[in-house]
């Protein structure tokens, strides 16, 4: 037994965790009718290619911040940045957002895919066989390894061959710290966060007070997404706090920006390609060593930790019901489209990955609102930003909507037992669409609403666009739903689907973006023709969506 | 003048349901009558779940018809599942929500008032001792709750036909006493019927009216126990040696006890 017994059991039980990820099987998800062992083998490839888009958007981020170092020249007093600032510290700043966005996203893959892990049960099928402890831990490790293989690899190989190139081959080769500490730290933080997803969120009771918790969790799921923008929008403000900062010479701020991570390591490679007078921060050469030695050795310590808590982790009995609540039995029925916006909602509070699908469009309305009040001078600026967010709820809701779908795989076969016509579940859908649009809207105008002086053009933008929102909705999930009717089994499972669900999503954004850019070209007369000739064009392509989406439901 | 027959609580004529090639029901007829209790009695994968599935609209049969009430659940689903009440033979559920969450979908879908079901789900809560859990997400209950949770799905509207696969499957033996009792008395009212498929052969033995015997997708035999042991000639079989007589597997039970002792 060892390491390659370890690999052969990680072999087998990787397989079962990707079937359960793609197809979902235990959780009610039907097979369909085709030879096992193509669907075994069509949910190996389908991990390998969700893994690659991952590695993908990684590897594009790396790209980007290697312009940006190659570009440092033209940048740097361009008003982006302050001229003033040491071109060392300009590098140690974008390696910093590398490597903090770098582990942001590998923390959400992990989140993604540490549940299915669980609901997976690999690990206490392997457990009562006759193999050793030191196998099992070690199987728990590699399976947990092969999570992220495929994009911790990028990370550790692309974020050195792109600083290496765009700075020089020194600053590649003292960035290596950096990309595995981000690694080790992401991968740990996965775990960490993950087991407290599990109990906290997954396992929460009902109730309001738990629904409001709930939320607040997943709120804080959805931030490492935000990280690329948050980034983008608030890089001028940290590099005036960098030269601010530099500009003091020795100071305690210093020390602690040296100190912090990862600042610390992110700062090695600046350090190697300009030298320690070209870096910017003087003095700070044995803060700077301690500190990335001490994160290095941080990161040694979080991999074998992470190593070593996979087994027990992965072993976690679900979650044992709290004792002692006191017995509701009160229900309160609805409408069947209404009891299906209910559910999706509740699976929503439980289940990060759905959350992450309604809180994008709320939260983008939201960072935009923020920005709207905050730096717009002009009305007529924070009026066209409120637009631009409403706009861009609009079609991240509509985009997402087909997702909502595939919430229906979760015990889709109970579902299909009750008599619950298609187009109750569509409704419920286009409704849950048409709320999440509404809400962004509504935040928008909140946060605008010392600014836009004009809230009747923001309120009828709002309107003229939401028969948009309902009709692009509509027309996805109408085709979603014909094309399940004429197979007979459930078919977009996000990850099973997933390419006919974006598939999907480009005929709705047609549709919600079309009255868009009737606005766009009638405003130049005036907003209200604009709006006018929007309106018009929403309600249109409602009353063509409509009776499609509707038709040949089952009574 | 031609007198009203009312259609059965389940008809099914020569139902035939293919995976890829291999047929996991083949020519199957059977009718549930009003009153009745009808045991579906097969080893694993003799096509009881196929059956099953069928009727409640999982999986389409290739040929053949299925009548619930009279109703197509083909061309009809909504109103032929609205006389169904379905147990699956795994715990198929909303894992996300709470078991008063995912009753009060259940009673919404089927458009119940909001004090009958909550009078219903208080009763059978507190008879199958589910009080605390309701308020647990389903994620965190055993099998036994679970299964418990998708009893009272079925039972919520109180159905006319009940559709129970593998029913008492992990239940503890007082929820299973009660389950029995319930069932019994369940088809006293006049109309309803009940569809209970199971392996074990005790409980349709003490259950069923009536027991059909499925083997690799076929009927081998139907009738009351009675009529079953006249089949195989034999007055005081019991239901399994029934059994293995009908699918031919009496012999093939000692061959194999024989060859796992080295014989």
């Amino acid at each position: 037994m060892g390491w390659a017994e370890a690999r052969r059991w990680s072999d087998v039980a990787f397989g079962e965790v990707a079937l359960q990820a793609i197809f979902a099987f235990r959780q009610g998800n039907l097979p369909a009718p085709e030879d096992p062992h193509r669907i075994v083998r069509k949910a190996r490839r389908r991990v390998v290619q969700s893994k690659a888009i991952i590695s993908v958007f990684l590897a594009l981020i790396a790209l980007v911040a290697a312009v940006a170092l190659r570009s440092a020249g033209t940048i740097v007093g361009s008003g982006f940045v302050p001229s003033t600032l040491a071109p060392g510290l300009f590098d140690a700043g974008i390696v910093t957002g590398l490597l903090s966005l770098d582990i942001a996203f590998l923390w959400w893959t992990g989140l993604q895919v540490l549940p299915t892990f669980l609901s997976a049960e690999v690990l206490p099928v392997l457990e009562p066989l006759p193999i050793d402890d030191r196998t099992l831990r070690q199987t728990a490790a590699l399976l947990y390894v092969r999570l992220f293989d495929l994009p911790a690899l990028t990370v550790l190989v692309a974020t050195p061959v792109f600083v290496g190139l765009a700075v020089g081959p020194w600053a590649g080769v003292a960035v290596v710290p950096g990309a595995v500490a981000a690694v080790a730290f992401a991968l740990a933080l996965s775990l960490l966060t993950a087991r407290f997803f599990v109990r906290r969120v997954q396992g929460a009771r009902g109730g309001g007070g738990s629904t409001a918790l709930r939320w607040a969790y997943l709120l804080l799921w959805v931030i490492p997404a935000f990280g690329l923008f948050a980034f983008v929008t608030a890089a001028p403000a940290l590099f005036e706090a960098l030269d601010a900062i530099a500009l003091r010479g020795p100071s305690v701020p210093a020390y602690l920006l040296l100190a912090a991570f990862p600042f610390a390591l992110a700062s090695l490679p600046a350090v190697a390609a300009q030298g320690p007078a070209g870096f910017g921060l003087p003095t700070g050469g044995v803060v700077l060593g301690a500190a990335a030695v001490g994160y290095l050795a941080l990161a040694g310590w979080a991999v074998v930790w992470t190593l070593r808590s996979v087994r027990t982790f992965g072993l976690a009995p679900a979650l044992a019901p709290a004792a002692g609540p006191t017995p509701r039995y009160d229900v309160h029925p609805t409408s069947p489209a209404w009891a299906v916006l209910v559910k999706d909602l509740r699976i929503a509070s439980r289940t990060p990955g759905y959350a992450f699908l309604l809180l994008l469009p709320i939260l983008d309305a939201a960072a935009i609102g923020l920005w709207t009040y905050a730096s717009a001078s002009a009305a007529s600026a924070a009026l066209a930003l409120g637009l631009a967010a409403v706009a861009t709820a609009a079609l991240l809701a509509t985009f997402f909507g087909p997702a909502f779908f595939a919430i229906e795989v979760n015990a889709y076969s109970y579902g299909r037992a009750l008599p619950l016509p298609d187009r109750a579940v569509l409704l419920g859908k286009v409704a849950l669409v048409a709320l999440l649009y509404l809400v962004a809207a509504g935040i928008v105008l909140g946060l605008s609403a010392a600014r836009v002086f004009d809230p009747l053009v923001f309120a009828a933008f709002v309107a003229a666009e939401l028969p948009a929102v309902v009709a692009a909705s509509m027309l996805a999930l109408g085709i979603l739903f014909h094309r399940a009717r004429r197979r007979g089994l459930p078919i977009v499972n996000l990850y099973a689907g997933t390419w006919y669900a974006v598939l999907v999503s480009i005929p709705a954004l047609i549709v919600a973006g079309v009255p868009l850019l009737i606005f766009h070209d009638l405003s130049a007369a005036g907003a209200y023709p604009g709006l006018a000739g929007m309106g018009a064009g929403a309600l249109a392509e409602l009353a063509f969506c409509a009776p499609f989406a509707l038709a040949g439901g089952s009574t | 003048m031609e007198a009203h027959v009312d259609p059965p609580p389940l008809a099914i004529e020569q139902l035939r349901v293919v995976y890829g090639e291999r047929p996991a029901v083949d020519r199957l007829s059977l009718s549930v009558r009003p009153g009745e209790i009808y045991g579906l009695l097969g080893s694993n994968g003799a096509g009881k779940s196929s059956t099953i599935k069928s009727i409640v609209g999982l999986v389409r049969p290739v040929g053949g018809s299925i009548r619930v009430f009279g109703l197509d659940p083909i061309a009809t689903p909504v109103a032929a599942k609205a006389q169904i009440g379905y147990v699956p033979e795994t715990s198929l559920l909303y894992e996300a929500l709470t078991p008063r969450e995912f009753l009060e979908f259940v009673a919404s879908v089927r458009r119940l008032e909001a004090r009958a079901a909550s009078e219903r789900i208080a009763a059978y809560a507190t008879a199958f001792r589910l009080e605390t859990e309701l308020e647990e997400p389903i994620l965190t209950l055993s099998q036994g709750t679970r299964q418990k949770v998708l009893i009272l799905g079925a039972l919520l509207h109180q159905p006319p036909l009940l559709v129970l696969d593998e029913p008492l499957h992990s239940l503890d033996p007082r929820s299973v006493r009660i389950m029995k009792e319930l069932l019994a008395r369940y088809v006293t009212v006049p109309g309803r019927g009940v569809l209970f498929s199971t392996h074990t052969m005790e409980v349709a033995e003490q259950l069923c009216h009536r027991i059909g015997i499925l083997d690799h997708g076929v009927l081998r035999g139907e009738g009351t126990l009675a009529e079953l042991r006249g089949r195989v000639a034999q007055g005081d079989a019991t239901l399994e040696e029934i059994f293995l007589r009908l699918t031919e597997e009496a012999s093939g039970v000692a061959a194999a006890v024989n060859a796992l002792e080295g014989r």
